[in-house]
């Protein structure tokens, strides 16, 4: 075993609680969706068809009443909108997964990174469910379906671990002060806006680029636009870029969480 | 897959020196607001209780101990650093063996789910994989005398059905030791005497029982050895009769009117 404050040791140990609880992990995944698609008529298809309406009224809105002269806005828009969605709602759902399972952190002696894990891959399934929504919009609009697509794997794992290392962060802040979920929901909307979703990097003025280069996200989603909206493949800079922030962000997150989850019991 | 929990044949709890300090704080603060609040007024005040004060004990393989004390001597406490949900402020603690903590029963259930589903995750929350699991589903279900509500959300069950089917979890499965924390209280007679006959077939099979209960009788007609708490430390250790006497002298003052 490494020191238990050595980077490796902390990565490590995440692999290691993943894999050996697996089957918990799915488990309890499948229970947050099972849950949240109870007692509703069309039940998992909701995981379809939110992102669908969602899309529906983006493409109403964007090319018929606001235009800002982008070709296919929807698709541009949404390229990077649905994984945005697939974080901000990881965070904000995540956010009570220690607190939440509290009665049970409680009473089960029990790996507590199961429950962040589980939290995000339940959304990761919610993820991949909205990209069929988007193909059938990329067809539907005419938009040349590229091979690019194919590429998605790659932005897809880096943006797993940047949500999964601020879910931890998050989760375990939470759980010493209740503030966090709700300051959560106002630093999500600032971040928003201050990430190019809505517009292109290239609309903010020069001199202020920098400053939204320091925003680690725009490296883990950058690689969706360029493969569904332009068809290209990013530069390995760029590529380096969303794992360098991904890999920083699980380690810091999950360092955290590592540090304090022996006094979760104590405050949930 | 080979079980790695098969290659245990001796299982053993040992605790050295453990002491588990609670800081209460009063009126601890909840928000960031209260916390500077009371920070800058240096309110923040607290104390630090020991739950458990310098414990040390040793639980050879397929012993039968009682724990016994008044309310609030840290009956709970030990059973849970022995279960790992707490992580002692000081001393060692050694646990070998697979464990079935039967702490306040049902902790893993979600009133959502249907009992199939709960015992499914119950399961694995304790460690056992899938294929564990649904190899003795069926087993867990006459057990626990479900029936056809097995497929129905466990809100709906009576707290005795719930009851049932933790207990019928947390001992199908096989554990080395077994952690029980007075949850015999609940359910039926017959449903009790089924409990303990199955309690009684795990010390048969030679199995480390850990068992807290309020009631004299079940200790000594159950237990090779009990130990009785006092203030998060230990008072008495031995046979269950001696242990049982000096139990009711200690509370005899608290009938008497001072």
């Amino acid at each position: 075993m490494p020191s238990p404050d050595s980077e490796l040791s902390i990565l490590y140990e995440l692999i290691r609680s993943s894999f050996r609880y697996r089957e918990l992990i799915w488990a309890l995944a499948l229970k947050e969706l099972k849950l949240r698609y109870k007692r509703s008529v069309l039940g998992f298809l909701w995981a379809l068809l939110n992102p669908a309406l969602m899309m529906a009224v983006l493409t109403l809105v964007f090319s018929t009443i606001l235009r800002f002269g982008i070709p296919h806005y929807a698709i541009f828009l949404l390229s990077v909108l649905l994984p945005w969605t697939f974080f901000s709602q990881s965070l904000s759902y995540a956010v009570d997964c220690v607190v939440g399972n509290g009665e049970l952190i409680k009473k089960v002696s029990v790996p507590k990174l199961v429950f962040p894990v589980a939290a995000v891959v339940s959304n990761i399934i919610n993820l991949l469910l909205s990209f069929v929504p988007m193909a059938l919009l990329v067809l539907a609009m005419r938009h040349p379906f590229y091979g690019t697509w194919l590429y998605l794997p790659v932005p897809i794992l880096a943006l797993v671990l940047f949500t999964l290392g601020m879910t931890c962060l998050f989760a375990t802040a939470n759980v010493f002060y209740r503030d966090v979920s709700h300051i959560l929901q106002v630093v999500l909307s600032a971040w928003f806006y201050f990430t190019p979703i809505i517009y292109a990097l290239d609309f903010v003025p020069p001199r202020l680029q920098w400053l939204f280069k320091l925003n680690p996200i725009i490296y883990v989603i950058n690689g969706f636009r360029l493969a569904i909206y332009w068809g290209q493949l990013p530069r390995w800079q760029s590529i380096a870029a969303s794992f360098i922030c991904g890999v920083s962000a699980l380690f810091i997150g999950c360092a955290i969480f590592q540090r304090y989850q022996d006094k979760f019991v104590f405050y949930v | 897959m080979s079980d790695p929990r098969r290659w245990v044949t001796q299982s053993v709890v040992k605790l050295e020196n453990v002491t588990q300090c609670f800081r209460v704080i009063q009126e601890r603060p909840d928000s960031l607001r209260e916390l500077f609040a009371k920070f800058f007024r240096h309110q923040v005040s607290y104390h630090d209780f020991n739950a458990i004060r310098d414990l040390s004990l040793e639980v050879p393989c397929g012993q039968m101990l009682g724990i016994i004390g008044r309310n609030g001597s840290g009956k709970s406490t030990l059973l849970k650093i022995i279960a790992g949900v707490y992580k002692p402020t000081a001393g060692q603690v050694r646990v070998e063996g697979t464990l079935a903590p039967l702490i306040e029963l049902g902790a893993g259930f979600h009133h959502e789910l249907t009992g199939r589903e709960n015992i499914l995750l119950n399961g694995l929350l304790m460690g056992y994989s899938k294929q564990d699991m649904k190899a003795r589903e069926q087993s867990i279900i006459e057990f626990a005398e479900i029936g056809e509500f097995i497929d129905a959300p466990i809100k709906q069950y009576s707290s005795g059905m719930q009851t049932r089917l933790a207990f019928a979890v947390a001992t199908e499965v096989d554990p080395d030791i077994l952690i029980v924390d007075e949850i015999l209280a609940v359910g039926d007679e017959s449903f009790q005497q089924k409990c303990f006959a199955r309690i009684e077939k795990f010390r048969s099979a030679g199995k480390t029982i850990l068992f807290v209960t309020h009631n004299m009788n079940q200790v000594t007609e159950h237990c090779d050895r009990v130990i009785l708490l006092e203030r998060g430390s230990m008072i008495a250790d031995g046979q269950p009769q001696e242990v049982v006497s000096s139990y009711k002298h200690l509370t005899v003052p608290d009938l008497t009117p001072a």
